[in-house]
């Protein structure tokens, strides 16, 4: 402590307010990397066979959908089991509102992502206020999820178990959002939808909003005794979480043509928005991206390898369902060897 | 332990990459073979039944090739490309654009109504002809879809024809039906079978129909619909649903025996499955089916079912037929149409007739404008001793028909 004068002059001086090592850069750096990654991949098309093609559009609903469940659950610390509901809310209004109404999914798409948000603000100020936190909360979204599904099954205007078949067009239409099989467009409209969620989750966390919900994520007395409003924090993560979940559904039902409560509403849906993140990391940017480019086509992969197997995997050949051991075994090697997602053990690395 | 992991998500990394970018469309099929593409739920819950039909489909593809090919073409053999839906709509709809990719010049499939309705999206937007096996809900083909037929009957002829054969039933054996109680499952499926049911009972004399209903997911005890029908006192109890319900549906009867003179189901996943009788026991004796099924009597039929039951180790059930059967009429398309043209084949396959069907249908294998076969038809079968025999009309029977069919008790 008393050699002090040995350390460089330059640590005792408060850093000069322009000093460029003060100057934060993380939201610039978020963007030119958000920026670079949507030029590589834009070029996928290019390359892709139309089954490849139809592959990486899954991933990328898989992706609006985790960056979704992420922004609640990772940065607000709200665990939802149930974001089907919200996925099939964006589903349902897009199927309902372009076949019996002939409205455009563009604007279907906003309508969704409001009414969405405004039903998971219901949902969570309801498990909120009393109380309901960790697997409890889990637990309630869970149960609303369900709640919607046997509602779709039963309400005849929404054609029951039956579903909504999505009219072919003679010809291309923008404001349909309908292209020929294969077309590039089809990849390039959900990987826009998933920059623009990808945009809003960076302007979120550097918020205001963004960094209350952190703080109440980390220490809900804390951060309430510093004045923030912690019922408005948390709400604001769900409405956003939840709109985003809802373009991915409305993007589903314009790709696939046909939706019904299972495909909308089941509860592998919520599972399907959880696994990505938590394989690329929980409440990080890129992780629900990076965990689902490895989720999306894992199927597909081994699916590929196991019809035409190397050599030495040939006593294989003909398995089916060998993507779910797969998949379980990669589940568990994550979980046990990078506790905090890809994404997030890499980072954390890196820091080190 | 760091650079384990570190390599470990480089592989999974570079593995998604790589799936992204492996498997381009292997173009059109080479010179002499022509590709067909088979959809069914070879994994998950429904692996079962989905792997005897992609062995179905595989075994009329063997034979085709083994009496020598598409003659129109050359002697052109025929190769079965086999995608795996896991059941689930968005995945058959991938592998339906996997195997177009590949050169499928057509698809069979795919046992269920939800996944068949993407698949057959995708036909028609990729323009080849899809030739639905199994899926029975009416609103697949009512898209106006020109490229995907059915060659079993949809869910509004089996609720027809099934109230027409139980009218008749009746009238044979000079008791005459003119009450039922209906139980159905919740959902598309139950909903339209009934309806037709009900359009078609009151002209065939049955004027009284009570409809109960039961829940499609966590029905683990019939008693309770099978006591509310029975309350009715009715003559006959009609039944429409899946398998294991239909089971615990003839246990409740068994067990509570209402005064009535049969349970009948109409298009029931449970009463003519060949595992019925052992799965049921007793309370499966006599229980009637109103299906579509493999005509029993026709030796082709039970020539494919040896050979497919030697080859696979299991016996050949109605939906693995109809698998065989859709193989079938696509190679009578390719034949007529002497083109592996999907457009061309789309247009042999709408004018086709086959005059062997090798179900107990009335009549050839021809399509509507819908595509819907327009002889398919149901049959009724009952539970004798272990078999499940065809007894109804007389040109099917296997075994004469037992009615009233009151269990052994």
């Amino acid at each position: 402590m008393t050699d002090t004068t040995a350390r460089p002059a330059a640590a005792h001086e408060l850093p000069a307010a322009d000093d460029p090592r003060l100057k934060d850069t993380w939201a610039r750096r978020q963007l030119l990397v958000l920026v670079a990654g949507v030029a590589v991949l834009s070029t996928l098309p290019l390359f892709l066979g139309e089954q490849a093609q139809s592959v990486a559009i899954r991933t990328l609903i898989f992706a609006i959908m985790a960056v979704g469940w992420n922004l609640m659950s990772g940065f607000g610390g709200m665990f939802s089991f149930g974001h089907a509901a919200f996925f099939g809310i964006g589903a349902y209004t897009g199927a309902y509102l372009l076949v019996d109404h002939g409205i455009s999914p563009w604007i279907s798409m906003v309508v969704a992502a409001v009414l969405s948000a405004a039903v998971g603000v219901a949902i969570a100020y309801l498990c909120l206020r009393y109380k309901l936190a960790g697997s409890y909360f889990a637990l309630a979204t869970f149960a609303f999820a369900q709640m919607f599904l046997l509602i779709v099954q039963n309400v005849d205007a929404l054609h029951k178990t039956e579903g909504f078949n999505v009219e072919i067009l003679p010809s291309d239409s923008w404001s349909m959002l309908q292209f020929q099989q294969g077309d590039p467009l089809y990849f390039w409209i959900p990987l826009a939808i998933l920059a623009a969620a990808v945009l809003v989750s960076i302007l979120y966390v550097r918020s205001r909003a963004g960094q209350y919900a952190q703080a109440v994520r980390d220490d809900e007395v804390a951060a309430s005794s510093l004045g923030i409003n912690t019922m408005r924090a948390r709400l604001i993560a769900v409405a956003l979480s939840c709109g985003v979940t809802a373009v991915a559904g409305v993007y589903y039902t314009q790709y696939y043509f046909f939706v019904g409560p299972e495909q909308a509403f089941g509860s592998a849906v919520s599972v399907e928005a959880i696994v990505p993140a938590v394989i690329g990391g929980i409440g990080t940017i890129w992780g629900p991206v990076i965990g689902a480019m490895v989720v999306g086509p894992l199927s597909e992969l081994v699916a590929t390898v196991l019809r035409n197997p190397p050599g030495f995997l040939s006593f294989l050949q003909g398995t089916s369902g060998l993507d779910v051991a797969v998949y379980a075994t990669l589940l568990i090697v994550i979980v046990i060897v990078m506790p905090k997602g890809i994404f997030g053990t890499i980072r954390d690395r890196w820091r080190s | 332990m760091k650079k384990i992991a570190s390599v470990m998500t480089a592989l999974v990394v570079a593995g998604g990459l790589a799936a992204c970018s492996g498997s381009d469309g292997g173009g059109s099929s080479e010179s002499g073979t022509v590709t067909i593409g088979s959809i069914h739920p070879t994994s998950g819950a429904l692996a079962g039944v989905g792997g005897l039909m992609d062995d179905g489909a595989k075994l009329a593809v063997d034979d085709i090739n083994a009496a020598g090919g598409i003659k129109a073409l050359d002697g052109a053999k025929l190769k079965l490309s086999s995608g795996d839906s896991q059941g689930k709509a968005e995945v058959g709809q991938s592998e339906a654009q996997r195997l177009i990719a590949d050169g499928a010049v057509a698809l069979v499939g795919t046992y269920q109504s939800d996944v068949t309705q993407n698949v057959a999206a995708v036909a028609e937007r990729g323009r080849v002809p899809f030739v639905i096996d199994v899926a029975v809900d009416d609103k697949i083909l009512q898209q106006g879809y020109k490229y995907a037929f059915r060659v079993q009957p949809d869910a509004t002829s089996m609720g027809t024809s099934g109230a027409q054969s139980l009218a008749k039933i009746g009238q044979d054996s000079g008791t005459p039906i003119t009450s039922v109680a209906y139980l159905h499952i919740e959902g598309a499926f139950g909903d339209s079978v009934f309806k037709a049911f009900e359009a078609e009972a009151a002209a065939q004399g049955i004027t009284s129909v009570k409809e109960i209903t039961y829940p499609a997911t966590n029905f683990s005890d019939a008693t309770t619909q099978v006591r509310e029908a029975a309350a009715a006192k009715p003559d006959v109890i009609v039944a429409t649903g899946y398998y294991p319900d239909g089971v615990l549906i003839a246990k409740a009867v068994s067990e509570l025996k209402p005064d009535i003179q049969g349970l009948y189901g109409i298009a029931n996943g449970a009463f003519d499955d060949g595992s019925f009788p052992a799965a049921s026991g007793e309370s499966g004796q006599n229980v009637l089916s109103a299906n579509y099924h493999y005509d029993a009597n026709d030796e082709r039929v039970a020539d494919i079912r040896t050979r497919f039951e030697a080859k696979y180790g299991k016996p050949m059930e109605t939906a693995s037929i109809l698998s065989y059967q859709a193989v079938e009429v696509v190679a009578a398309g390719l034949e007529k149409s002497g083109s592996d043209d999907p457009e061309k084949l789309r247009e042999a396959i709408a004018g086709i007739s086959i005059d062997d069907p090798l179900l107990a249908f009335d009549g050839p294998i021809t399509f509507d404008e819908r595509g819907q076969n327009e002889n398919a038809t149901v049959i009724v079968m009952q539970v004798q001793g272990d078999n499940v025999e065809q007894v109804f009309p007389q040109e099917f029977s296997t075994k004469d028909l037992v009615f009233p069919a009151t269990a052994a008790r």
